[in-house]
């Protein structure tokens, strides 16, 4: 198909409104790489149309949505995300029925932590599937509780598109997400005040599936795959 | 396009400052512009979670793009809007979010001709626009309104409007032509 200017005319416009779909779209998209012309057109209606977009209602957005984005941009020094509030009560009472159905226990796994001697006992344990003779990952505390270690064994990786997120389950009230987990090698989470917290009273992590780079809403989306429960050195 | 409130030539700044990988003036201009852009991607999506989903892209890609930016994009707040909305679209389309339920979203854009939404446009300064959307036909203004504001594709308007998909496609086509006639006068 030639870009004849009338042609550009009209699928630029058609490309902003967002009328224009499919296999049009894309090569569209392909002569905008292409020309400085295509990308002047499509300039002209995103500025013209853009107008309309300031029509609507302007609506703080959740804590959550900021604190999502830390996290996609910079696991390592993000704090676990802020939960939204309307997804309370969500996790409890489902995660004992999916946790189940997911073929999960529950295994020890002592490990011998060197010297210094922490404030209070390190915790590890391990996620097991119980087809699999190997664990998928083991867990360690290290560095007096402030860093968690996983270490990857038989976990694979998440299907396309989707990630593996790590919460840890407190006692009380919502999860705290603890960011995403790749499924080799081993990783190390940063655990802020409020996770030790809640994590040396209850002792519980879970790990759910969600959509790349993390839960969009800062509470578990997907299902929980799996629970665990970290004991004493 | 001129936006109420909004100084833009703080925004150029910040978004110069962010292609330069300043994470407190990302967080800086996320402040400044989060509830406009969340108002538009709700507005759009009609879905809370697929809004909040589309508004961490459009930041994210906005972190990545930012040195992309030039004043041929338009204002700093255009061109961010304009992220969100092609990010909210095409989270739509992945999710096959349907908008079409009968006449209802007509009724919305036809209650607001002649009312808010001419009010709306005419203080963000785009008196130019309003007057030529003025001098659409009614079912070209409402084809183009419905696919801007809903991203309905030509079948869902083909529907709503209860008329043939090739119709809705011309009227679509023409309107948008007229559209550009006149803001070029």
């Amino acid at each position: 198909m030639k870009k004849t200017p009338e042609r550009v005319e009209i699928l630029a416009a058609e490309y902003v409104l967002g009328s224009l779909k499919g296999p049009a779209r894309l090569r569209f998209e392909g002569w905008m790489m292409e020309s400085g012309r295509v990308r002047q057109e499509v300039w002209f209606w995103e500025q013209q149309l853009g107008a309309l977009s300031t029509i609507a209602i302007p609506e703080t957005p959740p804590p959550s949505i900021w604190s999502g984005i830390q996290q996609r941009l910079w696991p390592e020094h993000s704090k676990p995300k802020a939960p939204v509030s309307s997804r309370a009560g969500w996790f409890w009472p489902g995660w004992g029925l999916t946790a189940t159905a997911a073929a999960v226990f529950f295994a020890v796994l002592l490990v011998l932590q060197p010297s210094p001697v922490p404030e209070r006992p390190m915790l590890a344990g391990a996620i097991i599937e119980a087809e699999l003779g190997d664990p998928l990952w083991l867990l360690s505390e290290t560095d007096r509780g402030n860093l968690l270690k996983l270490r990857a064994v038989a976990a694979g990786s998440a299907e396309s598109g989707k990630d593996y997120e790590l919460w840890v389950v407190p006692e009380e009230g919502r999860p705290l997400s603890l960011g995403v987990l790749p499924a080799s090698e081993t990783h190390q989470v940063g655990l802020s005040d409020e996770a030790q917290s809640s994590l040396s009273g209850s002792r519980t992590l879970a790990i759910s599936l969600e959509p790349e780079g993390g839960s969009p809403t800062g509470a578990p989306t997907g299902p929980i795959l799996h629970v665990t429960k970290l004991y004493e050195l | 396009m001129a936006y109420a409130e909004v100084n833009q030539d703080e925004l150029m700044r910040l978004l110069r400052s962010v292609a330069r990988k300043d994470r407190k003036a990302f967080q800086e201009l996320y402040s400044k512009v989060a509830a406009r852009m969340f108002g538009l991607c709700i507005k759009l999506a009609n879905h809370r979670e697929l809004a909040e989903e589309a508004m961490q892209e459009s930041f994210i890609q906005i972190w990545h793009h930012a040195g992309e930016y030039h004043r041929d994009r338009g204002a700093p707040l255009g061109w961010m809007m304009t992220i969100a909305r092609y990010r909210t679209l095409d989270l739509m389309r992945a999710r096959k979010v349907r908008q079409t339920t009968g006449d209802e979203h007509l009724d919305k854009v036809e209650d607001n001709r002649g009312g808010p939404l001419d009010d709306s446009l005419r203080i963000s300064g785009s008196a130019q626009l309003t007057g030529c959307l003025e001098e659409l036909s009614d079912v070209q203004r409402d084809s183009i309104l419905l696919a801007y504001y809903r991203g309905f594709t030509h079948d869902e308007l083909s529907k709503t409007l209860s008329s043939p998909v090739g119709t809705v496609k011309s009227w679509i086509r023409r309107g948008l032509m007229a559209l550009k006639r006149c803001l070029e006068r």
